[in-house]
């Protein structure tokens, strides 16, 4: 199977573990994620204002470029996602013919269809969770995992429609499929304070703190995420609160998905994790 | 052919007259061919205006009456019953409708004149053409089904069993009483639930008149007003009903435990087991899908321990055929699944449970023997959240109306807590507090005046924080957001009709409204009647109420059964379909397209045929048929034809 692919700018700079761990999961399973030519940031937050049009132009030329590939788009990024498909959105909502008309003036390339854009967990349900587990070749036995959905997954529902808002279930179900033990918490779809980590640093801190807490109580030892900015607070929160050794490891998600499927310890890029996950999974066995 | 008709145009005060010319109209529709009299009064429905009625009809042999006034639906009883009177067929007395579809609708003097005069036109073009129609006589059987034993099904069969009819008294339980049994106290009086419950399962378990068949449901129901078949589906209980004493050995010796449902999960039951001590039939039942020996492993204790030999595995489903003429439906509620609402973590983070686990746990035979304590480990709860409107009025995640009982069995769980743990706090979040009904406002005073906290302001989120549960909520008088560290959370969850009762309701034909409660006749006059001929509704499954009111309801549902078996026959209206065979060629169309199982094609002779009561009169029939072989009686297409020239 062959998907459109947008891998965002954080991926390219930041989160490049993110990035590298997806695409070489993605080969595993006979999904071949093809980059779409010449890509633009998506805008970020910046166009959740709808009648702010210049916002959209840029991730609407994304989808413009992708729409002339076929007629999904892949993406990785909880942001580049949540922004992408709700521009998308936003471009077919009644009401909005006019603005629409203006948007695509800007923007040079023919949009040619509307595009699905996908989040990659969305091409791993396509692919079969059944044909994942067969291709698992060290099961992550014994891995209490608590599954970090963040705010920008979920919401608005109407829009995404990726899973239930409030209590998303869909990368737990990633997680049993690869032999770990999901653990269900009750700050799955909460913030991790965003962008308020620039100048309101304490806010942020307090947001992932509730997070990390919550998901203790419920007995997990590490998180997984599919957000850089989610990953990058959870990580910084802990090593400014907390003492080294009661730190818990933050994995994004396609790392755990390339360790499961027998990607080697250098090709899973946890010397870019904040904190480090090494010894933690020797601990557990599982490098 | 109606020669000569008369027609009565009502001022009915200012309603008609004060926009439509009377005099005029009047002059215009004396002209209409085959009118021998037209007449105008203020009001033709008072007692002179149907004497002039009457009058007229006898001194101008009049053949064919119209009266122009408002909707049929008001008064086409009442003019037509004066026409007999007068010795005119009451078929022949028509109404043209000059008020809602004119007067009230038309503001302009001469344009409302002139629509008026089209419409009665139009209805004299019909009485030329109506026929004389007698009314069918319908034998009736004298004998009720009441599907569901809840207070409100135990209600209306007692009251009918009582004035001397038999009544067939379903629950799929297998015991009656409904949710009322595993309610503690009732507001506002604080009665036990049990004891004021107890002295009518016992009656009706008893009654001579009440034939009771539990763990039973209604598979089919054929048939019209007065002479309903009923298929009912025995489930098997793999315990003979006759030979069980309700000893309650077997239910110590039976090695399996599951969740106890009625205990709302709160505690551990058998796999053979009763419901709760008090259970009408006191007799056990087996629940196969845990049953050792029903799943094909080896036990059969309890057959080993049964002084009576009352065991039975090898029981079967089984149907039983009755015959009634009328049905109750007191099919119930279920509590909505709040689980659907991720952010309130029920059946996930211990210790937050819905209102009837926490009235379970209030009562003596509940999990804890009345004492208040915490499911997930036995401790005495300081600090209870109790979250009104958990699903109610909530259009995005729950249901969109009020459930109506919450706000009063919420203010009453908070006193109950409170007279149990002194020391404790007891934390109401509510959005309104809705008190209307006898006493209600009094009991909420007083359980704010005995120290119950009310915050206003909706529950966004509910987690746990180590052993205790967070509650995120507003405070919206305060203008604050709030975070409330308690033992126990609350949860008044929303209202829903019983699944059950939904699915049987749509098998019946018997409208549902968009949240699946049964749909009433009339929501103003007719409230415990249905649409469909013999058919009476009582309790939650209509609409959310409380008990009183269940009660209040399903008496009258059973006086409308009682009314109808008062009387020796029943009638119905003979405006019905009719087939010419000549023409029709069974084709099928019409059983196809009929709503009310009515018209069936008859193989031997491949024509179609009208089963008389069954027909509503609807005419949908007549508009499929290809051949045009089914006319309406008094609806026939000549008629609509000369309708729509006049």
């Amino acid at each position: 199977m062959k998907y459109p692919y947008y891998p965002g700018c954080t991926l390219y700079s930041k989160a490049k573990n993110l990035d590298r761990c997806a695409r070489k999961a993605a080969a595993l399973l006979d999904v071949e994620l093809e980059e779409l030519p010449s890509w633009n940031c998506c805008g970020a937050i910046y166009n959740t204002n709808i009648d702010d049009l210049a916002a959209q132009v840029g991730p609407v030329r994304n989808l413009a470029k992708a729409s002339q590939l076929g007629e999904k788009l892949v993406t990785l990024c909880a942001a580049c996602y949540n922004v992408l498909k709700r521009a998308g959105g936003h471009l077919n909502a009644t009401g909005f013919e006019e603005e629409r008309k203006r948007i695509l003036e800007f923007v040079d390339e023919r949009y040619e269809r509307d595009v699905r854009v996908m989040h990659y967990l969305e091409v791993l349900k396509e692919v079969g969770f059944e044909k994942i587990k067969q291709r698992v070749k060290k099961p992550l036995n014994g891995l209490k995992v608590a599954s970090y959905y963040g705010c920008l997954m979920t919401r608005p529902k109407e829009v995404l429609q990726f899973d239930d808002p409030e209590n998303p279930i869909m990368m737990d179900d990633l997680m049993a499929t690869l032999g770990a033990e999901p653990v269900r918490f009750d700050f799955k779809a909460e913030c991790c304070g965003g962008y308020l980590v620039v100048n309101r640093r304490d806010v942020a801190q307090a947001c992932s703190m509730r997070i990390i807490e919550n998901a203790k109580t419920w007995g997990a030892e590490a998180v997984v995420t599919t957000c850089p900015l989610c990953q990058y607070n959870l990580e910084s929160a802990q090593s400014a609160k907390l003492p080294a050794d009661k730190r818990m490891a933050i994995l994004y998600f396609t790392q755990v998905l390339g360790l499961a499927l027998g990607l080697g310890e250098d090709e899973l890029g946890f010397e870019d994790n904040k904190l480090d996950p090494k010894p933690f999974l020797k601990e557990k066995g599982l490098l | 052919m109606r020669k000569r008709i008369g027609i009565f145009v009502c001022h009915c005060g200012i309603n008609i007259a004060g926009v439509v010319k009377v005099p005029e109209l009047v002059a215009r529709v004396k002209a209409i061919p085959d009118v021998v009299s037209a007449l105008d009064y203020v009001y033709c429905c008072s007692d002179p205006g149907q004497k002039l009625i009457k009058e007229t009809i006898k001194e101008k042999k009049l053949d064919g009456v119209v009266v122009a006034c408002c909707s049929p639906s008001l008064h086409e009883t009442t003019f037509r019953k004066a026409a007999s009177e007068a010795g005119l067929n009451p078929y022949l007395c028509e109404i043209a409708n000059i008020r809602e579809q004119c007067s009230w609708v038309t503001s302009d003097r001469d344009e409302a004149t002139e629509k008026a005069e089209g419409i009665v036109r139009t209805i004299v073009a019909k009485v030329r053409e109506d026929q004389a129609l007698e009314r069918l006589k319908v034998p009736m059987l004298k004998r009720a089904l009441v599907v569901g034993a809840g207070i409100a099904g135990i209600q209306a069969a007692l009251d009918i069993a009582n004035a001397g009819y038999e009544v067939v008294l379903v629950e799929k339980e297998p015991s009656i009483g409904g949710h009322m049994a595993q309610l503690s106290e009732t507001f506002p009086t604080l009665d036990c639930s049990q004891c004021i419950l107890t002295p009518k399962t016992v009656e009706a378990g008893h009654h001579p008149k009440i034939k009771l068949l539990t763990y039973a449901e209604v598979a089919e129901v054929s048939g019209f007003i007065g002479n309903f078949r009923v298929k009912i589906r025995q489930k098997p209980r793999y315990v003979d009903i006759d030979a069980c004493t309700g000893c309650g050995i077997c239910l110590e010796k039976c090695p399996v435990r599951v969740d106890s449902g009625f205990d709302r999960n709160l505690t551990k039951r058998r796999a053979i087991y009763r419901l709760f001590p008090q259970a009408v039939p006191n007799k056990v039942v087996i629940d196969a899908k845990n049953c050792r020996q029903l799943q094909g492993k080896k036990c059969g204790v309890c057959a080993r321990v049964c002084p009576a030999q009352a065991i039975r595995y090898e029981d079967k489903e089984r149907f039983l055929d009755e015959e009634v003429g009328a049905i109750v439906l007191a099919t119930g509620y279920e509590l909505f699944d709040i689980s659907k609402v991720g952010s309130y973590g029920f059946g996930q983070v211990p210790d937050v449970i819905d209102g009837l686990g926490f009235e379970r746990i209030l009562s003596a035979s509940g999990p804890f023997a009345g004492e208040v304590r915490r499911p997930s480990d036995g401790r005495v709860p300081k600090r209870v959240v109790f979250v009104q409107c958990a699903g109610s009025r909530d259009a995005n995640q729950g249901v969109p109306y009020c459930s109506k009982i919450c706000c009063m069995y919420t203010a009453k769980h908070a006193l109950l807590y409170k007279h149990r743990v002194h020391d404790g706090e007891a934390i109401i979040c509510y959005i309104d507090v809705r008190t209307p009904g006898k006493g209600f406002e009094e009991f909420y005073r007083r359980v704010t005046d005995e120290g119950v906290k009310y915050l206003r302001g909706k529950v966004s989120k509910i987690f746990r924080r180590n052993d205790k549960v967070v509650v995120w909520a507003a405070d919206t008088l305060a203008g604050k957001k709030i975070e409330i560290e308690a033992d126990m959370v609350v949860l008044a969850t929303a209202v829903v009709p019983n699944p059950r009762g939904v699915e049987l309701a749509r098998k019946l034909k018997i409208a549902v409204d968009a949240n699946g409660f049964q749909t009433e006749a009339h929501p103003k006059l007719r409230p415990v009647e249905t649409l469909t001929a013999g058919f009476f509704l009582a309790g939650c499954g209509q609409g959310p109420k409380d008990i009183p009111e269940t009660v209040a309801q399903a008496s009258g549902a059973a006086a409308k059964v009682l009314a109808m078996f008062g009387t020796s026959e029943l009638y119905h209206e003979p405006v019905i379909a009719e087939v010419d065979e000549e023409i029709c060629v069974g084709c099928g169309n019409c059983e196809r397209t009929c709503a009310y199982e009515a018209v069936k094609v008859d193989k031997r002779k491949g024509k179609a045929m009208v089963q008389a009561v069954m027909c509503e009169g609807c005419g949908a029939c007549s508009v499929s048929c290809p051949a045009g072989a089914i006319n309406l009686k008094n609806f026939v297409k000549k008629a609509l034809m000369e309708m729509v020239d006049a």
